[in-house]
């Protein structure tokens, strides 16, 4: 999707705060989301591709303007109102209309103890074999995809080299449901002098990890 | 994968634009008390939430990661091969940190971390990512003016050293192993971690050499 949430490279966009004060949340609304986020229960099979989409599609002056943790709140209210878990008029007013029934009680504050220390892996086992090996010059898709994908649009139809095969994950492309399919993901590496104009004789490299339907041989 | 989910979440959100109330923390107490209403959360396990990211989960991890690897070959050499295996060894595992990779620093080498599509951030080992992170201008320039966006938070990157830098676009995660600073020898993992800074973790700070008087 050529949306607001692709902004690798865009230019225009102004000085880093870099005063910014150490403490990890700035406002007591935050803190609370974050926790909210790790401890509701999910009234839906959502993936983190589809959260992440979801996100993508929040109107393009929202995307800019409005705070990170708001934009995750958006978010969860968005894929609670698609699914039927709620309607904005509950979400607006606090107060629930309806049951949700079958659902597991919510999570314990003894859960969190597991819960924290959890890995959570992309991969899955496969016996088929990578196209590509380290090395091998590949250029990227030139038109990117109309939904969701993880191939930015700075990277598009460029040329680089496969780094790493770093096993099968899921395609983000095809795991809006959640049943997505897995692919060789690769880290590729391309030349600061193939991706921007002004970048003169920069030795700097820029590194993506790309799924195979991204790619074709150079 | 031609659905046009963005039309129908579009409009969802600018539905929700309308309706919710004006400010954050309005719209976050009518989240959670929604979600309380309809059996999905428990506000003590929020609160457990956000106490282990205050007190418990932040970038003093990754950098007793660091200081180890320092003062361990056979440890950084796991870590470089194998960063989850490693960190899990300290009892480090959690939150998107499963696809973990360590990215080295070197005299000829510098590692900047960014993620320009979303905000991914190895949580388990640097906990809740600063402000800046997440902005619309770090994930625009750091993949197009890496240097420039260094030398924002006031350190100059020489011609001579290669900048690589990582965007974050599968759920692998990087965190940078910055070079030990010289005049530390036979320090201890602790006093090494002190050194060892978030932003070194990121990329976005290179020399950790101590200060005389400290900083």
């Amino acid at each position: 999707m050529d949306g607001i949430h692709d902004l690798g490279g865009r230019q225009g966009y102004g000085p880093i705060d870099v005063g910014e004060p150490p403490e990890p949340f700035h406002a007591a609304w935050e803190a609370r989301l974050l926790g909210i986020v790790r401890a509701f229960t999910r009234p839906g099979a959502w993936s983190i591709d589809w959260f992440r989409h979801v996100r993508e599609c929040i109107d393009p002056a929202d995307y800019l303007t409005r705070p990170y943790y708001d934009q995750w709140l958006q978010t969860y209210a968005a894929m609670m109102v698609d699914s039927g878990a709620a309607t904005v008029a509950e979400l607006a007013t606090g107060r629930s209309a309806s049951a949700l029934p079958g659902m597991p009680a919510p999570a314990t504050p003894e859960s969190v103890e597991t819960a924290k220390k959890t890995f959570a892996r992309f991969d899955r086992e496969s016996t088929a074999a990578p196209t590509f090996a380290p090395g091998d010059a590949v250029r990227t898709n030139p038109l990117g995809a109309a939904g969701h994908t993880r191939l930015p649009q700075y990277a598009r139809d460029k040329r680089g080299r496969i780094e790493r095969f770093r096993g099968f994950h899921i395609l983000p492309d095809s795991n809006m449901t959640g049943k997505g399919t897995a692919e060789p993901l690769y880290t590729v590496s391309f030349d600061a002098t193939e991706l921007w104009p002004e970048a003169g004789s920069r030795r700097d490299r820029v590194y993506l990890d790309l799924w195979e339907s991204y790619l074709e041989r150079a | 994968m031609s659905e046009d989910h963005a039309g129908r979440m579009g409009a969802i959100h600018r539905e929700l634009h309308s309706h919710l109330p004006p400010e954050p923390a309005l719209r976050v107490k009518a989240l959670e008390s929604l979600l309380v209403e309809k059996g999905l959360l428990d506000p003590r396990t929020v609160d457990a939430w956000i106490e282990v990211y205050t007190e418990e989960i932040g970038p003093k991890r990754g950098a007793e990661v660091v200081a180890r690897a320092w003062s361990d070959p056979a440890f950084k050499a796991r870590l470089l091969e194998d960063a989850p295996s490693a960190i899990a060894e300290l009892g480090f595992q959690g939150w998107a940190s499963g696809h973990l990779n360590v990215v080295e620093n070197t005299p000829a080498i510098h590692n900047l971390v960014v993620c320009t599509l979303c905000s991914c951030y190895p949580h388990a080992l640097l906990g809740i990512p600063p402000n800046w992170y997440k902005t619309a201008a770090y994930r625009a320039r750091a993949v197009r003016d890496p240097r420039g966006v260094i030398a924002e938070f006031g350190e100059v990157v020489p011609d001579e050293v290669e900048v690589r830098v990582w965007d974050s676009t599968a759920e692998l995660r990087y965190l940078v192993m910055p070079a030990r600073p010289p005049g530390t020898e036979g320090w201890d993992v602790a006093r090494l971690a002190a050194l060892v800074t978030r932003n070194a973790m990121i990329g976005t700070a290179r020399d950790l050499a101590p200060r005389v008087g400290g900083r």
